[in-house]
């Protein structure tokens, strides 16, 4: 293979690149040294305005976490609707591009209320979630979700649909249908967890 | 379609393709380990 032709490639060897390093960070000692680096944050977390609301008023607590929960069943709705276009089980009568694109737009903000709820109540059970080993699954979920979300699938889903190769649309549909129950899975056991 | 199009769109398919391929497997491998996981401990508590 020529070198322009590797150059053609570029976001393909961007995106072996992250896998690559999260494989490592994850696989090494790094990652144990960021959980006890992130400490002294999360202890500060629990002191903030949003802390100390969440913790001494537990009716603020649980109307934020109402509206998480609302903004997560709206996303998830988003993305079901979406990915089941994308694998042809739902919404075949209905234009693939408007879809797309009017999922896409419910998904950003349903997203942007669960990232600011998700803060607020992060700062009311600060140090619990911090001993707790499936909050951080979900944060990587999360993260994965979001990274795949805006520079996987959003620039993919810009160019013509017809020219996207059926193998492409379907491993994309079930890799984010994936990482978003697996989002919604780890925060609802976060919820059997205490 | 331009070469630099065809190119870019080939592109934006491989990379599509490496990362749902990463995370599919990955999930694969996640819930294989925890079902064996939840097996081995029915195993000990009922035999």
């Amino acid at each position: 293979m020529s070198t322009s032709s590797l150059g053609s490639y570029y976001r393909t060897m961007i995106t072996v690149a992250v896998v690559l390093l999260a494989m490592a960070f994850l696989f090494s000692s790094l990652r144990i040294d960021t959980w006890v680096a992130l400490k002294p944050f999360f202890e500060w977390m629990g002191t903030t305005w949003f802390g100390v609301i969440g913790t001494t008023w537990g009716a603020a607590f649980a109307v934020v976490e109402a509206f998480h929960l609302l903004a997560m069943a709206l996303m998830g709705g988003a993305i079901i609707v979406s990915d089941g276009r994308l694998l042809g089980i739902g919404f075949s009568e209905m234009d693939e591009r408007e879809v797309l694109d009017k999922s896409h737009k419910i998904f950003s903000w349903g997203l942007a209320v669960v990232l600011l709820t998700g803060v607020f109540m992060a700062c009311g059970v600060a140090m619990k979630i911090y001993y707790l080993e499936v909050y951080w699954y979900k944060m990587l979920a999360l993260l994965v979700g979001i990274l795949f979300a805006y520079f996987v699938k959003k620039p993919l889903l810009k160019k013509d649909l017809q020219d996207i190769s059926p193998l492409v649309r379907r491993a994309v549909a079930l890799s984010s249908l994936v990482v978003w129950f697996s989002v919604a899975g780890a925060g609802r056991w976060i919820g059997f967890s205490g | 379609m331009s070469d630099n199009n065809k190119a870019g769109m080939d592109d934006l398919q491989m990379s599509a393709l490496a990362a749902s391929a990463t995370i599919l497997v990955f999930a694969a491998i996640y819930w294989v380990v925890q079902i064996q996981g939840v097996r081995e401990m029915l195993d000990m508590a009922y035999g």
